[in-house]
């Protein structure tokens, strides 16, 4: 057991010092996907306010949210992040095959990659969330910082959730497509563009579904001006535990991921 | 003092019958032999292997199509980690697989060489005092500036080729390489190698062409479905493979 977790940390500690390494290869990633696209990584934008906007329109009039633009543009914008994360570390070490083949990177490179990769996109979006908040009259202040503190405790949570993904992900491969779906109905799950009010389904759905509270973390600060510290400690406890069986998961089968590709 | 010494080495995994409905992919690994019933089977890809390797020595792996050669260079470079005995390897290494592992198709040329030697932990300022002199070693002269994926089989193991020695790696593991580039090319390849070897580095090189082996190396380690079948200086090894083929 010892072993098995030095191992693991080992693996992140030499994957955190090559930063350079994970840097460099998510910001390729992104190149990639726009490669000789006039408008390149604007994309990324205007598809996210393409999203939200659409959201607004439809669900904005029957709302009892009082700034609703506000509401949809956050929690679309965490929800996006989180979904895009697990859904791609599913298949992460399933695309890598030919560096796993080929090199002897730390694991944990291709974690914080993706997760860099994320970060970098979910930024554009992020551009498009504020210029929302702005516009609808939402103005910064400093109850603000919680937000920030809440998408730091994202950020950290991320890695262990990508390796946790990834992992299970190589072992069966079946649950790309199963990942997938359940995030496609999470999305409705999700108090993202609906308010929860009372006991109902949905209230049911608002207080055991992890995904809100990673959600609240950041929006209740900005909407509501209240600090969520209820969700912060379930996020804490969340974390915990994915840090914990990322770091059994990675230090136990770290070397025999190469062999079930 | 740069050496490598293998010993008991062995590499046993598991084929592993995914959860799935589809149907079974039968397929099996060429490599080693298989065990098991219909359950579990495993694959014995290296089976006790011992030899060992001291500076300026310049092995050549033989042996038929999964005999384990590729597999015992993946060990040597760490990627596969041996499930009985250990490697003990003293020296920087470097390995040259199949040429289009590792590299990124969509990059350029020198934007490869970069994330390359990113990769294999080298300072910018190491990359770009470097990157000149791999450029030129790969005479691709303009090509470097365009993408990898536009590359020919040559040039991209003429690209891998000057990368992966331009570091001057203390032991360098190849792996059938040689099949691309043309003769020009093989011969400033040729002449790195034994630069290389004459520092007192060491090479490890699989391959199926024997002329190759013969003109390059000073040992040979033949493998016989994972297991070594012969462990010699080359000289004589070549010498009894003569005779067999005389009587």
């Amino acid at each position: 057991m010892g072993r098995t977790i030095s191992a693991a940390i080992d693996d992140i500690l030499t994957g955190l010092r090559m930063r350079r390494v994970w840097i460099a290869l998510a910001s390729e990633d992104i190149g990639d996907q726009h490669r000789r696209t006039a408008l390149g990584p604007l994309w990324l934008l205007l598809n996210y306010l393409i999203y939200v906007g659409t959201f607004v329109l439809i669900f904005g009039l029957n709302s009892t949210e009082h700034n609703f633009p506000a509401y949809v543009s956050i929690g679309m914008l965490v929800w996006l992040f989180l979904q895009e994360v697990v859904i791609l570390g599913v298949t992460l070490f399933n695309r890598e095959e030919s560096f796993l083949q080929g090199t002897t990177l730390p694991l944990s490179v291709y974690v914080l990659r993706l997760t860099m990769q994320s970060l970098i996109r979910t930024g554009y979006a992020a551009l498009g969330c504020l210029a929302i908040l702005l516009i609808t009259g939402t103005m910064p202040t400093t109850i603000w910082l919680w937000s920030l503190l809440g998408i730091v405790q994202i950020i950290l949570t991320i890695p262990a959730a990508i390796i946790v993904c990834a992992v299970a992900g190589a072992f069966f491969p079946d649950l790309q497509f199963i990942v997938s779906n359940l995030m496609r109905v999470g999305m409705f799950l999700t108090p993202i563009f609906w308010v929860h009010a009372g006991n109902d389904i949905r209230g049911k759905l608002y207080h055991w579904n992890p995904f809100t509270h990673f959600i609240e973390t950041v929006r209740l600060p900005i909407t509501e001006g209240q600090v969520p510290v209820h969700s912060f400690v379930i996020c804490l406890f969340i974390a915990a535990a994915l840090w914990v069986a990322a770091i059994f998961l990675l230090g136990k089968f770290r070397k025999q991921i190469v062999f079930v590709l | 003092m740069i050496s490598i010494r293998a010993e008991h080495l062995g590499l046993t995994y598991r084929l592993r019958q995914k959860l799935t409905l589809a149907p079974r992919d039968n397929r099996v690994p060429t490599g080693g032999h298989i065990d098991g019933g219909r359950r579990a089977r495993f694959v014995t890809a290296l089976d006790d292997v011992n030899f060992s390797l001291e500076a300026g020595d310049r092995l050549g792996l033989v042996g038929t199509n999964g005999a384990g050669k590729t597999t015992l260079l993946k060990v040597l470079y760490g990627i596969y980690e041996p499930t009985k005995g250990h490697a003990v390897i003293e020296g920087r290494v470097d390995a040259l697989f199949n040429i289009n592992l590792g590299f990124r198709r969509e990059a350029t040329g020198r934007r490869n060489i970069m994330l390359r030697g990113l990769i294999n932990g080298w300072s910018q300022a190491e990359i770009e005092k470097r990157m000149d002199e791999i450029i030129e070693f790969s005479e691709l002269g303009d090509f470097i500036d365009i993408p990898f994926k536009a590359y020919s089989q040559g040039m991209a193991a003429r690209l891998a080729f000057s990368v992966a020695t331009s570091l001057e790696p203390e032991i360098l593991l190849m792996d059938e390489w040689i099949g691309a580039g043309d003769p020009n090319f093989q011969d400033k390849a040729k002449k790195r190698m034994n630069e290389l070897a004459e520092k007192a580095g060491i090479i490890v090189l699989a391959s199926h062409n024997h002329a190759l082996l013969k003109r390059t190396c000073n040992k040979i380690l033949e493998l016989e479905k994972g297991r070594v079948k012969a462990f010699q200086p080359a000289e004589e090894w070549f010498g009894r493979k003569a005779e067999k083929e005389v009587s």
